[in-house]
């Protein structure tokens, strides 16, 4: 019995020791079989889109034809705020990272990602990137941190069926804050749908008053001396909540469900239940590929409406390598960010070639609108290329497009933009839950306290 | 469990006399056995030192460092606990997380309760109400948010149009800061009371009969029956319950991250959802870890009062 005992145990330890070898086959290795260097890249369409995956196939074959000695593993994992710092941390994060635009601010800050601007430089056409475009990926020293793929400006997004059923005209979408409260009226008034809906929670409520307070001319943050402090209270923010106010308790044009994040408002936009929120042309796509908006000729898209400010909030996708890559990965992961996305974006053939491979697919949205990644003669080029594969509704765009060139492009609050968003958002419920909501109590309050915050981050 | 001790099994089940051993040879078995113990026990020590004692000590230690998890951690002493004392939000998710223990003592504890006294005098069909009420918990916890959001969806919720049908409402169930943490304790109370139906419902056919029925012979009418005979006998389980119950309730976070991101205006902001935003949304890790280690603290305090009271019921 006691041998028994004792092989029984020393069995344990044996399977234990197997699972910890297990465990530690999670590392990522830094070399293929063969000796090559093993790039891991974020990027990599899910398997449902199959004209997605065999374009990122065809491009990772080229790339590796091109580079001899790595080889290119792609991921279909999304960043996740949640679980990032923790793989980093543990050495499991891809070489290559995609992120959204509300990121890469808080990743450079807190020195999670590295700088890539020396390599890149290499690339003849790095001068002609949009300065617009690459300034959120920038830091105080002018270091880039990444390649923007389809950045955009954020908009107004519009049901244009409707705005059929409530009598307005939907080829001349609102353009300031004024005609967007009477069309919100007149559509929940005539369908008994939301006539807009601002998000109000998971810091999108902050993130929504920022594009909102922008419009009405509004800052949200200033720069004195290298020190960051919070704006909250200036007119423009509490004109922007005056208007929710108005809208919500004077109009009743907000709907019922008022706490809602973007996935909440898409979701319902998909389902035909919102006439109007702040959004951007690529909500196209999650409206109608993850929402399964079946009417999507009601999509229209129209330039953010303005009060006074002229300006629009910018987003996109970003490609950043991760603190975690050594010298030889991040300086392949470069090479893969310029083969990827910075050369399509630039080439006419390889654009076309690729609009092609995706159209072929009739649940993929090609035609998009987007920022310029390089100048305007670039762009029109690259959209005159892809023109015989658009299968969205061009003109269900062209509100949008037609009227971006008037507006200055803003990116987020440099500083911390995530903490105002979490002063930002009970405001934002405030104003939308209570009907004597004192706003100006409400901003001053959040403002000291994210101040606070600020304050001891800078010290 | 002692009896289930191998050395003392033997000389308790069997009538020979055992002869004495050698000291030497007792000590070597002594020996082997304890090896044998130590070496069944490595891998489970392996297991918790690896993958739970030092993620407790390495969060302990990040309380006091000011870290993003990749370059080396600066020490910064009690300035992480400082800066969580001077947040205004702090004290707004103690006071909410206390609200929701409240609330979950006085709707969450007697319901299950209630509902067992009631089912145990069910005689046909007990079968099908206890795979009824245990249902719920076998539901993913998100999947039962989410379907209980359509619930008090203040347009087209189930709710607000059963309660219309009466006259009643509409309710801004989650949208309003008066309701919104009443709402999520319903919903927790539904998903969560299965289980301890089940106990309830096991200890009440443990109470002999004769006791009622004395009782009943004695003149006491049903309230009194369960008042003074019902009550009484399921003390311990209704105070480990109590405990447990507490113990979870501070823990709460499914509800308000997923039902309302601790809206509106941070009125179902508790302090797990507090550790998770300083963590996830600010990246102050520091931070999160102390806070998470008061909370360990807090709830240390909350088990060795668990312990105590466990402890002289079984012993009453």
């Amino acid at each position: 019995m006691p041998r028994n005992s004792r092989c029984a145990a020393i069995l344990g330890c044996m399977a234990l020791t197997a699972t910890l070898a297990g465990c530690s086959s999670l590392t990522p290795s830094s070399a293929g079989g063969d000796g090559d260097l093993v790039l891991r890249v974020q990027g990599m369409p899910p398997a449902t889109d199959k004209p997605g995956v065999a374009l990122f196939k065809k491009q990772v074959a080229d790339f590796e034809k091109a580079n001899p000695g790595i080889k290119v593993k792609g991921s279909t994992t999304v960043f996740d705020p949640l679980t990032f710092s923790a793989k980093l941390s543990g050495g499991n994060v891809e070489d290559v990272i995609k992120v959204p635009l509300t990121e890469p601010q808080r990743l450079i800050q807190q020195k999670q990602v590295q700088p890539i601007t020396g390599q890149l430089k290499e690339w003849k056409h790095f001068k002609e990137f949009n300065p617009q475009v690459l300034q959120p990926l920038t830091d105080s020293a002018g270091d880039v941190y990444g390649v923007p793929q389809n950045p955009y400006a954020q908009g107004l997004v519009y049901n244009r069926e409707l705005f059929e059923k409530a009598g307005l005209d939907p080829d001349k979408p609102p353009t300031t804050w004024a005609e967007v409260r009477t069309a919100a009226k007149k559509i929940s008034d005539s369908t008994g749908n939301a006539g807009f809906v601002h998000e109000s929670k998971d810091n999108q409520g902050g993130w929504q008053l920022a594009m909102l307070s922008y419009a009405f001319g509004g800052e949200l943050e200033k720069e004195q001396g290298g020190t960051y402090t919070a704006t909250l209270t200036g007119e423009p923010t509490k004109k922007a909540l005056r208007l929710l106010s108005d809208m919500r308790w004077k109009d009743d044009s907000l709907g019922k469900t008022l706490l809602n994040n973007q996935n909440d408002v898409i979701k319902q936009f998909a389902a035909g239940q919102v006439g109007m929120f702040m959004g951007s042309p690529g909500t196209y796509r999650l409206a109608k590929m993850q929402f399964g908006m079946e009417n999507t000729d009601a999509f229209g898209a129209a330039p953010m409406p303005q009060s006074g400010g002229d300006a629009t909030l910018t987003g996109g996708d970003i490609y950043m390598v991760p603190k975690s890559a050594d010298k030889k990965h991040a300086a392949a992961a470069v090479e893969w960010l310029t083969f990827a996305y910075a050369k399509p974006q630039y080439s006419t053939d390889i654009a076309a070639e690729q609009a092609k491979a995706l159209s072929a697919d009739p649940k993929s949205a090609v035609g998009v609108p987007t920022l310029p990644v390089f100048d305007k003669k670039r762009q029109t080029e690259i959209d005159a290329a892809i023109k015989p594969y658009v299968n969205v509704k061009p003109q269900n765009f062209k509100p949008y497009i037609e009227g971006l060139s008037t507006l200055k492009l803003k990116p987020e609050p440099p500083y911390q933009a995530q903490k105002l968003y979490t002063a930002l958002d009970p405001v934002v419920q405030a104003v939308l839950t209570k009907r004597d909501a004192d706003i100006d109590a409400l901003l001053a309050s959040a403002e000291k306290d994210v101040n606070a915050k600020l304050a001891a981050d800078q010290k | 469990m002692a009896l289930l001790t191998p050395s003392r099994r033997p000389a308790a089940v069997s009538k020979e006399p055992v002869p004495p051993a050698l000291p030497q040879r007792r000590r070597g078995t002594g020996a082997r056995k304890q090896l044998t113990a130590w070496l069944f026990l490595v891998p489970a020590l392996l297991v918790f030192g690896l993958f739970a004692w030092w993620p407790i000590v390495r969060s302990l230690l990040i309380s006091f460092q000011k870290t993003n998890l990749v370059e080396p951690a600066v020490w910064v002493g009690l300035d992480n606990f400082r800066t969580l004392f001077d947040d205004p939000l702090l004290g707004t998710a103690i006071g909410n997380t206390l609200f929701f223990v409240v609330l979950g003592l006085l709707i969450g504890f007697p319901a299950p309760l209630i509902l067992a006294a009631i089912m145990s005098t069910v005689r046909r069909g007990a079968g099908v109400y206890r795979f009824l009420v245990y249902l719920p918990v076998v539901i993913p916890p998100v999947v039962a948010i989410l379907l209980w959001k359509w619930f008090y969806d203040p347009g087209s919720g189930l709710f607000n149009n059963v309660l219309g049908k009466v006259g009643l409402g509409p309710y801004s169930w989650l949208e309003s800061s008066d309701s919104a943490m009443l709402s999520l304790v319903l919903e927790a109370t539904w998903a969560g009371m299965g289980g301890a139906v089940l106990i309830y419902l096991a200890a009440m056919v443990g109470i002999p009969g004769e006791l009622y029925e004395a009782a009943e012979v004695d003149g006491a009418g049903i309230w009194r029956r369960i008042w003074h005979v019902m009550l009484p006998q399921l003390r311990s389980v209704i105070g480990l319950l109590l405990l447990v119950q507490l113990i979870n309730t501070v823990q709460v976070f499914t509800e308000p991250y997923i039902f309302t991101g601790g809206g509106p205006e941070n009125s179902t902001l508790t302090v797990l959802l507090l550790i998770f935003r300083y963590a996830f949304q600010d990246g102050e890790y520091g931070q999160a870890a102390a806070l998470s280690f008061l909370m360990v603290l807090t709830l240390a305090l909350l088990s060795a009062v668990y312990l105590r009271a466990t402890r002289s019921w079984s012993t009453s």
